[in-house]
């Protein structure tokens, strides 16, 4: 699959919800923990050699799931193949669940739902849609029936 | 630079739902290959929140590419493109060309220009935001009104000035007397029978809402919070369904939640 990788590296420049020094190992039998700068951005995880300026990778963080595995430590796996975890080491159990919270909250579809949530209650409470003052009531992602997918 | 490809692409193929798609012309670019002809090459395209993906045909199993739209403005495409119908995602990234992409008629260019434009986590995110103050805004008149109103024999509320009294009472809503001001919630049992499951999520969301943390609010930092969050949405959700399952017995369906 391509993709437009200048884009994301590019991406990767931007201003970090999160950004620290971890210990991380891949998913791969056998491979050993290495330190990388790892950043958070938008529903992206960029991991960088320490003192490098392009990313070595990314992952996309739709449909993950975020497990602590120690105290301080964590693994990011997917949807379609849970036991294959990219595991970060932290420094401390508050980095770790600090961490561990921001990811779980990076994913479009988290906001999509936290949205239609928001829009629910307020139109309940009011009687008024908020997203007409946006223009954009009728998009297809913000109707309750997103939720059902 | 590595990419979670395996992950993307079955994120690409699941059923989470796409807030646009469409057949589309596009030259260049990734996912297309160099076409010798001028008129560009015919994909099938799904846009799932930032991230365009392109598909050989409808029924295709694998992406065929991907756009991640951050950075970027999308714009209809002036001349001298002779393609009708056009509109180019220009990015900010240097020594990126501009995608151009062509839609079959003028309201799906719209329509694609319009969604594109707004496909940005960082608008997602503004939205979501504005929504989470006027919700607790609106919370907070409603309290207050409560409070207010609680008070016996007094018809004037002490400290708030009018006009927050009246923002959670547009449209000179009467309030129901079955809103609690912190629970935000029905009971369990006066749940109507027909409820689908989304509304039951939310309500069991509201519940939570009620104690002043939300999903994305910036004081839920602590994790257990978090976990009880979701937690208590799964109590919610499952105590819905026993009730409904009692509720119609002869018709009743299996909810298989992920």
């Amino acid at each position: 699959m391509r993709y437009n990788e200048k884009e994301l590296q590019a991406l990767s420049r931007q201003p970090a919800e999160l950004a620290a020094e971890l210990g991380m190992r891949g998913p791969k039998k056998g491979s050993v923990v290495k330190r990388r700068l790892v950043k958070l951005v938008v529903n992206f995880l960029f991991y960088f050699r320490t003192d490098e300026a392009e990313p070595v990778g990314a992952l996309l963080l739709e449909h993950c799931r975020v497990t602590q595995e120690e105290p301080s430590g964590f693994s990011i796996s997917f949807i379609e193949d849970p036991e294959r975890k990219y595991h970060f080491e932290c420094y401390s159990e508050e980095q770790c669940l600090e961490w561990m919270g921001a990811l779980r909250r990076a994913s479009y579809e988290f906001m999509r739902r936290s949205l239609i949530f928001y829009r629910n209650e307020i139109q309940k409470m009011t009687g008024k849609d908020p997203l007409e003052q946006f223009g954009i009531s009728e998009e297809a992602r913000f109707q309750l029936s997103g939720l059902k997918a | 630079m590595k990419l979670n490809e395996r992950s993307v692409a079955h994120y690409a193929l699941s059923n989470s739902p796409a807030d646009h798609r469409g057949f589309l012309r596009t030259w260049g670019g990734p996912g297309t290959p160099p076409t010798p002809s001028g008129t560009g090459r015919r994909c099938w395209f799904v846009l799932k929140g930032n991230l365009l993906f392109s598909f050989e045909s409808r029924e295709a199993r694998a992406p065929l590419g991907l756009v991640v739209l951050e950075g970027c403005t999308v714009e209809l495409a002036e001349a001298p493109v002779p393609e009708e119908f056009a509109f180019t995602i220009c990015f900010n990234a240097p020594g990126v060309r501009p995608y151009l992409l062509a839609a079959d008629g003028p309201a799906a260019q719209e329509a694609w220009v319009k969604v594109l434009s707004r496909a940005s986590f960082g608008y997602m995110r503004l939205v979501v935001r504005e929504l989470e103050n006027q919700l607790r805004d609106a919370r907070q008149s409603l309290a207050l009104h409560r409070h207010s109103s609680w008070k016996a024999g007094t018809s004037s509320c002490k400290t708030q000035p009018p006009d927050q009294l009246s923002r959670g009472l547009e449209n000179g809503h009467t309030l129901s007397r079955d809103y609690s001001p912190m629970g935000l919630v029905e009971a369990g049992g006066s749940r109507p029978a027909g409820r689908n499951l989304a509304e039951c999520e939310l309500q069991g969301a509201a519940s939570l809402l009620g104690r002043g943390q939300s999903p994305v609010s910036p004081e839920t930092s602590c994790f257990s919070t978090l976990h009880d969050w979701y937690g208590q949405e799964i109590l919610e959700l499952r105590r819905g369904w026993r009730q409904r399952a009692r509720g119609s017995q002869l018709k009743c369906e299996q909810q298989d939640k992920p």
